[in-house]
């Protein structure tokens, strides 16, 4: 989640994201018309993002912009595939001790960085202490990581203090784990000249402007069939949109989303989408009164319609849902206690004693979907006597605002999660780091920490069934939708597919004349 | 001549120390923490701690200040928050884009406001004058990222003549910078255009109503050479002043249109670090700006003389 920040910016203008790799070991139809065009065979595809990459060092990094990005610079040990299972990269296989606080990878024989030197248990040892020693964005992930060592080159031994069911998500779940090269990191060019053992490499950084990837012979996988890809950063959908039609770009995730459904219909540009695994909530702070009461909080619950928010918001682009998880993850939970219903809504806030309710919402400017929003739940909440006082902060101020606790409600997303610890715990354990909302229930937090380390996978998914409930009938957060992930391509361009987690992978594209 | 300009230097050097304290304090009144922004909503107490004290936030103010002065009296703006790029790099990459785009942006509204307006003063009444006053009202007040799109619209996408967005350096490839900065320089030199048509013609409507054109006018003189030699050299002089402090504006950077058409110019530097709160960047960015203007204004005055010989300077 770390990606959330722009990530779910990308969500709002655009939605989007990408996908591929279910085309990974499948050819990708070479459309080209073997002529071959002026440059080689590949060619080069340029890609529109919504904006530009604040650095490119993969560890520091939390902008969802600076993925797409190094998704196709960088490696991880394992990576999810199209069903965000997770499968070999780096480590071809690894083991599990007994008492699953061992976890032994065998990396890919041959497997180098870019500018030649080879790849080893060094590398990967340096890459996860570099992140747990500084403290860097991914710490997290590493929390019950003991040790790290490469008894050999090609082997890295992961010791843990407590069973760590979801490892194998926290070391490869997105680029943010990525493996560095030491001395890339110590000449400080990590920032805006990484080196990677991913398939493209980075061969030139515009401040403003562009990065241009070009193919790295070197990578171990199959070779990208594309010379190269630019990256621009193109922060207007509409601008977005008319370079992808007069084909100055071939492909985009940063489209018009009232555009969306009737680009769908036609065939140039392509434009798809795929469910997410982001959700978008609204939050009461528990903190104040009488949002403590969770009779009031599922009054709010009662009186949403969800299904007029998520129109309004995201032009009918998603799936409208009571709990976090998404119906494609193996961890849905099909929970939905709250109808619309106004009239029950008013009479459970009389029976609280609750009337002439204020309610200070707070918004961002940096994703509209949620000014949107909110303009649509004033107006349901007003049908049942709660006056909405919406606050639009640009996002620097609203986090500053949240982590003061300075706010009655707040709508947000949160984006690319895989494992259910990520869904969970940081929100809604009393000692979570983003439990701005103050919600503590011992019931939760017992649960919580028990499938944190459960490995029985039926046992885990029952566990968190249960803390799903206890959140949702707490409504501890108000879920609304699961947006889709929604990107546009040149007819040109094959090999190409969107994927749930918004990982951008150019690596078996190809494009034709 | 020397000491003048020695005086206004000095001048201006104190004008950008009060710049740097004036830009430093009100970005401590802006609500927002540039690391809590890093950081997203992945927020991580622990995280936080190290990221404040790698930017240095964990200091006292004065100190903070203290130290960023010291470094910029040597040139040094320090580094970016977000990038960890030095800032005077970063800001120097940006100034040719808002460079190119801002003379142009200037040459294009010169080249529609000085005929428009002088004929609509010279004809005043006359259609070519309403047409005038619809121009520049209608310049004004249409919001430029409206008409930026617009242009977008119908010159890349229904023509197809002009790419929809994107840079190329002047020097990289003359050509297709030209197609490239045309569409955001027309946008923004539209407006720049209204304001200084409007201006050139009541300027000349001034000068016309002077006894020193009714004389020039009674003693037979050529209305061309009336125009030419009398009235535009006196009216001259005042617009000097507003395409000056246009033009010193415009090298701010024009932050929408910059963002509308992703050019990567001052402006769209500026609007990114005020998004991610990169104190040191916006810090270096307006100190550019502030610069520029002096520079500008330092080198309108000079002109003065030159175009006025009424004007000395003392």
């Amino acid at each position: 989640m770390s990606r959330n920040k722009l990530g779910v910016i990308g969500a709002a203008l655009t939605l989007a994201v990408g996908v591929l790799s279910g085309c990974t070991g499948g050819e990708a139809v070479d459309v080209g018309d073997g002529g071959g065009s002026a440059g080689g065979a590949g060619g080069v595809l340029n890609a529109a993002i919504g904006g530009e990459p604040d650095q490119l060092d993969p560890h520091k990094t939390s902008a969802y912009y600076s993925f797409e990005v190094l998704e196709n610079v960088y490696d991880t040990l394992v990576e999810p595939d199209a069903d965000l299972k997770m499968v070999p990269a780096l480590a071809t296989k690894w083991t599990t001790s007994e008492d699953q606080l061992t976890w032994t990878f065998t990396l890919r024989d041959g497997a180098k960085f870019s500018d030649g030197s080879p790849l080893t248990s060094e590398d990967v040892v340096y890459s996860y202490e570099r992140i747990i020693k500084q403290k860097l964005n991914t710490a997290y992930k590493f929390a019950t990581v003991k040790s790290v060592t490469g008894p050999d080159p090609a082997t890295v031994v992961v010791t843990l203090s407590a069973p760590t069911p979801n490892l194998l998500a926290n070391l490869g779940g997105f680029k943010g784990v990525a493996i560095v090269e030491k001395t890339n990191v110590e000449s400080g060019k990590v920032k805006t000249a990484p080196v990677g053992s991913g398939p493209f490499k980075v061969a030139g950084y515009t401040s403003g402007d562009s990065i241009k990837l070009v193919r790295n012979d070197a990578y171990w996988g199959d070779k990208p069939k594309l010379d190269g890809v630019t990256f621009t950063f193109v922060k207007d959908p509409t601008v977005a949109l008319q370079n992808l039609r007069s084909g100055q770009v071939q492909w985009t995730d940063n489209l018009p989303p009232q555009q969306v459904k009737s680009l769908r219909d036609g065939d140039d540009p392509v434009v798809e989408s795929a469910p997410s695994t982001d959700y978008w909530y609204v939050a009461l702070n528990e903190a104040r009164k009488p949002f403590d009461n969770p009779e009031v909080r599922r009054a709010i619950g009662y009186a949403l319609d969800r299904e007029a928010i998520t129109k309004a918001a995201k032009f009918g682009l998603a799936t409208v849902n009571q709990t976090a998880i998404p119906k494609s993850s193996a961890f849905f939970y099909d929970y939905a206690p709250y109808s619309h219903d106004p009239d029950k809504a008013k009479q459970m806030l009389d029976q609280a004693g609750v009337a002439n309710l204020t309610l200070d919402l707070m918004v961002t400017s940096e994703y509209p979907e949620t000014v949107t929003a909110a303009q649509v739940i004033a107006a349901q909440l007003k049908d049942v006597g709660i006056t909405v006082k919406i606050r639009t902060l640009d996002f620097a101020q609203w986090l500053d605002e949240q982590a003061k606790g300075n706010f009655g409600g707040f709508m947000l997303g949160w984006l690319g999660n895989v494992d259910p610890d990520e869904f969970y715990y940081a929100q809604h354990h009393s000692g979570g780091t983003f439990n701005f909302h103050k919600y503590a229930n011992p019931a939760v937090d017992k649960l919580l920490d028990q499938a944190r380390t459960e490995t029985d996978q039926g046992a885990r998914k029952q566990a968190y069934e249960q803390a799903a409930k206890l959140i949702v009938d707490d409504a501890s957060y108000l879920y609304l939708y699961n947006p889709d992930v929604v990107q546009g391509w040149s007819k040109k361009v094959s090999g190409y597919d969107v994927r749930s987690d918004r990982a951008i992978r150019f690596r078996s594209v190809a494009l034709g004349k | 001549m020397t000491r003048f300009v020695l005086r206004r230097v000095l001048q201006s050097a104190i004008v950008l120390l009060g710049v740097t304290l004036v830009v430093f304090l009100l970005l401590q009144l802006v609500p927002g923490d540039p690391v809590r922004v890093a950081l997203g909503t992945r927020f991580d107490p622990q995280t936080y701690e190290a990221l404040r004290s790698r930017a240095g936030l964990d200091q006292p103010l004065p100190v903070q200040y203290a130290s960023y002065l010291g470094h910029a009296l040597t040139g040094d703006l320090g580094v970016s928050f977000r990038t960890g790029q030095p800032v005077s790099w970063i800001v120097a990459e940006r100034l040719p884009a808002t460079l190119s785009l801002a003379v142009t942006a200037v040459v294009f509204a010169l080249l529609v406001a000085f005929p428009l307006g002088i004929v609509a003063a010279v004809r005043s009444g006359s259609a070519v004058d309403h047409a005038a006053r619809v121009f520049s009202q209608f310049g004004v007040s249409v919001p430029d990222f409206w008409m930026g799109i617009m242009g977008i619209i119908l010159f890349a996408g229904v023509l197809g003549w002009l790419p929809p967005s994107g840079y190329v350096a002047l020097t990289e490839d003359p050509g297709r910078w030209a197609s490239h900065v045309a569409l955001p320089a027309v946008t923004v030199g539209l407006v720049t255009a209204s304001i200084l048509t409007r201006f050139i013609r009541s300027s000349v409507l001034e000068v016309l109503s002077a006894d020193y054109v009714r004389t020039a006018e009674a003693k037979g003189l050529r209305n061309r050479v009336v125009i030419l030699r009398h009235v535009l050299r006196n009216a001259l002089i005042p617009v000097v002043t507003v395409v000056a402090v246009q033009l010193a504006s415009l090298l701010g950077g024009v932050i929408v249109i910059e963002v509308l058409f992703a050019w990567p110019g001052i402006g769209r530097l500026t609007f990114d670090a005020v998004q991610a709160r990169d104190y040191p960047v916006l810090q270096g960015a307006v100190l550019l700006v502030a610069a520029l203007f002096l520079l500008v204004n330092l080198l309108v005055d000079i002109l003065y003389a030159r175009l006025d010989p009424r004007i000395t300077v003392k």
